[in-house]
């Protein structure tokens, strides 16, 4: 009887496999709307979620259910759920997170770009008197460690002269870190466009934005498939991507900009903040699941800084971890080949995409 | 079993007799202590041998050389004595206060039946809330600094030293308080004279209940919302997947564990020693 | 074992007291009520007149209310049960673990030799501090709570099952020699039968233990149905009545268990003395 205690903690581990003759597409998400709502913001996968898309694309599969899993904790907590084999596929993980999972020997497949050039904002109280990014030495300051804000940050930090030593961070995720800084508990926060809203009822203000600096300091995010998954199921992969970049090719297109807004709108935020994050900003910019040399050198560079910063012990081998045949087969599918533009690793246009000529709805 | 001495007289049997038990009770000891060494032992070779084999993912546990070099390197650059200094210093702090209050308070209510009846009803109920669901009550009021430690440390050490104290002082054997009362004792050398020193037991059990109770406290209140401390120290290693660095926290924090646990038996072995002059 | 002087105390104020004087009936049953009663209407007062920052401390029918509107439609009565599924399951798991680990070390000298320095070791590493690593092991959703509160309950029944075996008394050993008990009567007849208040001890700081865990994994781990969830919002949201809700259930649910587990335990000494 003993054994009473190892065989529950293997019956919970083989829990997470799939049970029966029915295959699970486990999906998860790096994040939570407001409240810890169900719903994702700011990028594709979150288009893709609403509309569907993957359920859709599996209608004539009788056998395959595709289940959704939002992760509070972002993506530790969704490498956490990796490593235990309870996901196959993470949409949207970000950045470092997913470069600290591979360095850890989690075994995935970087699919498709699921985000570019996502900004980072540093939000203070109303009446603070923090002005500037180096004011920040010293300070309390909210920050999601593990998020790919982490490494914009550091980047950040690093650009301006500081390191992450100067400065007393306390890890919360981006519900606790508003209320946190609303309160008073924390004088500055570091996060995403959750903070835009905040700041247009004047609760708290945004001293700092990489939107209007260097691009290459904006965020990044994935879309990833465990290579177990892969290797069992290339069919079912490949339609999980053609999912995803019909979600793209929807949120990419300039005409559908207010519909976007509205679908990331359930997540809990007002559209308002999404039109300032996006704020003279095309929505290809961000949503396009291309993976350029732009793409490639930032994960280069990330892994490189992560290192230097001691956010990972070893090498990441990118070349070997991405996996872009499924990403250009649903392009060939979807006829999109020439839909979306390349950019070189400096972030200069190389072929210029049909995206560029779609418009907003004439208001 | 001696070893092969033979006896020449009478008189060196007996130390042949005490050198053999003493032999034989090393080998026991050794033995014993062998015995107690192999599943540990087992598993660290296990660990050895599957890290050396490659077979054992990163992710569920790295490889023991990296945990000790992890371990060095944190003691080399600081990190892990200031941060368990950190650790110590918050169960200090929230110990001794709410040690203190539970001394005071306890044996306040130990000595008037009004006071108990009055406090035991809030005083139950209260303690029924597992101490960490007060958390995010108290932060929403003082905020996730140092205070929040003090206080939902404090109020988990607290809660014993109060029943102890309360138990230690009512139960006074009756025989000593009617000595007082012959010998007219003031109410204040009755308490310190013949209430306190009868109680030392029970405060002792409670005190030792609360320091356990804070070291408990301390661990989980640092992994909800810190910025140092061992507590911070594996939340950090959970978000960056760095299992090297929990384990070394984890490891800090059995060995701080295990260092109150002696030095309190200590304590009381010493305290033992002389209450027997107390009693009977 | 810090919890179980909670769990097993008696009130406060029973019996031997150092007052001789005998209460009246009114006073006995009003004393107790009396501070409540006060801080209760207190709080009232604070909150009606608008002395207190409504935040802080919001009238108590607004709390009242609020707990009835979450029941109805908020969905707490769910939260609740959830919680209460995830402590009971994880209860179950460690103590039946740690009744049958202690059992086997308290009857083999052989099996206590062997992993008694491994379980001194673990009894220091603090509860909490196995959060991050079994987060990491076995994630942080359902299975990862389910076994951490399997953790918490193991540890208490674990130690007691092992001390109410070893404190059987010798001459019941001698007594079932003299009477030549095979081992399986000896351990059914005897051995169980006198390890079971202990045993029982046990159980109780397991279940308050494993409580504690369960508030603490939620509060720790994925976002998930449970009370956690719930005062981490009124947390966020500065909602200090769902927040004040949440601690009474939390209270309630402690209660409960000690009142069962104290009146199993009353029944077992009952039946042993009868």
């Amino acid at each position: 009887m003993k054994f009473l205690h190892i065989a529950a903690l293997l019956g919970g581990l083989l829990a997470a496999a799939p049970v029966s003759a029915e295959t699970l597409i486990r999906v998860g998400y790096p994040g939570t709307g407001i409240d810890d709502r169900p719903f994702a913001y700011g990028d594709y996968i979150a288009v893709g979620h609403v509309k569907q898309l993957v359920e859709d694309e599996f209608k004539d599969v009788p056998d395959v259910k595709v289940t959704w899993t939002f992760f509070r904790g972002a993506g530790p907590a969704l490498n956490e759920s990796l490593a235990a084999g309870q996901l196959d596929f993470a949409a949207g993980l970000g950045d470092l997170p997913s470069i600290v999972g591979r360095s850890r020997g989690l075994q995935t497949r970087y699919l498709a770009s699921a985000g570019s050039h996502d900004a980072l904002y540093l939000a203070v109280p109303t009446n603070s008197e923090l002005k500037t990014v180096e004011a920040l030495k010293g300070h309390k300051v909210a920050q999601f460690r593990g998020t790919n804000l982490q490494i914009a940050t550091d980047r950040v930090l690093e650009a301006h002269g500081l390191t992450e030593k100067d400065i007393r961070f306390v890890s919360l995720d981006s519900n606790a870190a508003t209320a946190a800084l609303v309160s008073g508990n924390v004088e500055a926060s570091f996060g995403g466009s959750e903070y835009l809203d905040l700041a247009k009822r004047g609760v708290v203000k945004i001293i700092y934005s990489t939107k209007n600096d260097d691009p290459t300091l904006g965020r990044n995010s994935g879309l990833l498939v465990t290579t177990d998954f892969e290797q069992a199921h290339p069919d079912y992969t490949a339609r999980v991507v053609r999912a995803f970049v019909r979600a793209s090719r929807f949120a990419s297109d300039e005409a559908n900009r207010q519909a976007v807004f509205e679908i990331w709108s359930k997540a809990g935020l007002p559209v308002e903040s999404f039109e300032a994050d996006f704020k003279d900003e095309r929505l290809s910019h961000r949503l396009s699941p291309i993976v350029d040399a732009f793409i490639v050198s930032r994960y280069k560079d990330q892994v490189a800084r992560a290192k230097a910063y001691g956010l990972i012990k070893k090498d990441v081998d990118v070349d070997g971890w991405f996996e872009t045949k499924y990403l250009e087969q649903a392009l060939v599918d979807l006829k999109l080949e020439n839909f979306w533009s390349t950019f070189d690793a400096k972030g200069q246009k190389v072929t210029e995409g049909e995206v560029e000529h779609t418009k907003a709805a004439s208001n | 079993m001696g070893g092969g001495q033979t006896a020449a007289s009478s008189g060196h049997e007996s130390n042949i007799d005490v050198a053999a038990l003493t032999r034989r009770r090393l080998l026991a000891g050794a033995g014993r202590l062998s015995l107690g060494l192999i599943v540990p032992g087992g598993l660290l070779i296990a660990w050895v041998i599957a890290a050396l084999l490659g077979r054992l993912p990163e992710q569920i546990l790295p490889p023991p050389w990296v945990v000790l070099d992890t371990i060095s390197q944190s003691i080399q650059d600081g990190t892990l004595l200031s941060n368990t200094v950190t650790s110590l210093r918050r169960v200090a702090e929230g110990f001794g206060a709410g040690a203190l209050a539970g001394l005071v308070f306890g044996t306040a209510i130990g000595l008037s039946k009004i006071a108990r009846d009055l406090v035991d009803p809030l005083f139950l109920a209260l303690s029924q809330v597992p101490t960490l669901g007060w958390l995010p009550i108290v932060v929403l009021f003082v905020g996730i600094d140092e205070g929040l430690k003090i206080i939902v440390i404090g109020w988990s050490a607290f809660i014993p030293v109060v029943l102890n104290t309360c138990q230690g002082v009512r139960d006074v054997p009756q025989t000593y308080m009617e000595l007082g009362r012959v010998l007219l004792f003031s109410r204040w050398s009755k308490l310190t004279t013949i209430v306190m020193p009868s109680a030392v037991p029970s405060i002792f059990t409670g005190l030792r209940e609360g320091i356990a109770n804070s070291w408990q406290t301390l661990v989980a209140v640092e992994l909800i919302a810190s910025f140092e401390g061992l507590g911070y120290l594996m939340a950090y290693g959970r978000q960056l997947f760095q299992l090297e660095l929990v384990l070394s926290a984890m490891i800090a924090v059995g060995l701080v564990g295990l260092l109150i646990h002696g030095l309190l038996a200590l304590v009381e072995t010493r305290l033992q020693r002389w209450r027997p002059e107390i009693s009977r | 074992m810090s919890l179980i002087t909670i769990a097993t105390r008696e009130p406060l104020s029973s019996s031997s007291s150092l007052s001789p004087l005998p209460l009246s009936p009114v006073a006995r049953y009003l004393r107790p009520l009396a501070i409540p009663a006060s801080l209760l209407v207190l709080w009232e007062l604070l909150a009606r007149f608008g002395v207190a920052d409504p935040r802080f401390l919001p009238a108590l029918e607004q709390v009242a209310a609020r707990g009835v509107a979450e029941f109805n439609h908020g969905g707490l009565g769910s939260n609740l049960l959830a919680s209460l599924e995830r402590d009971l399951i994880g209860f179950v798991f460690g103590a039946g673990a740690g009744v049958a680990l202690g059992l086997v070390i308290g009857f083999s000298r052989l099996v206590q030799r062997l992993l008694g320095p491994l379980l001194l070791v673990h009894r220091q590493i603090a509860l909490f501090a196995w959060v991050p690593l079994i987060s990491l092991w076995f994630g942080g959703g359902e299975t990862g709570k389910v076994v951490f509160i399997a953790l918490a309950a193991f540890q208490p029944t674990l130690i007691n099952t092992w001390q109410g075996v070893d404190s059987i008394p010798r001459h019941y050993r001698e007594l079932a020699d003299v009477l030549i008990f095979g081992w399986r009567d000896f351990v059914w007849v005897i051995a169980i039968p006198g390890a079971l208040p202990q045993i029982f001890t046990g159980l109780h700081a397991g279940l308050i233990y494993a409580w504690t865990a369960t508030v603490g994994a939620e509060l720790l781990l994925n976002i998930a149905p449970g009370l956690g969830g719930r005062m981490n919002e009124g947390q966020h949201l500065f909602q200090m009545d769902l927040l004040l809700m949440c601690i009474f259930l939390l209270g309630g649910v402690g209660v409960v268990f000690n009142i069962v587990a104290g009146t199993l335990e009353r029944l077992l000494m009952r039946w042993r003395m009868p």
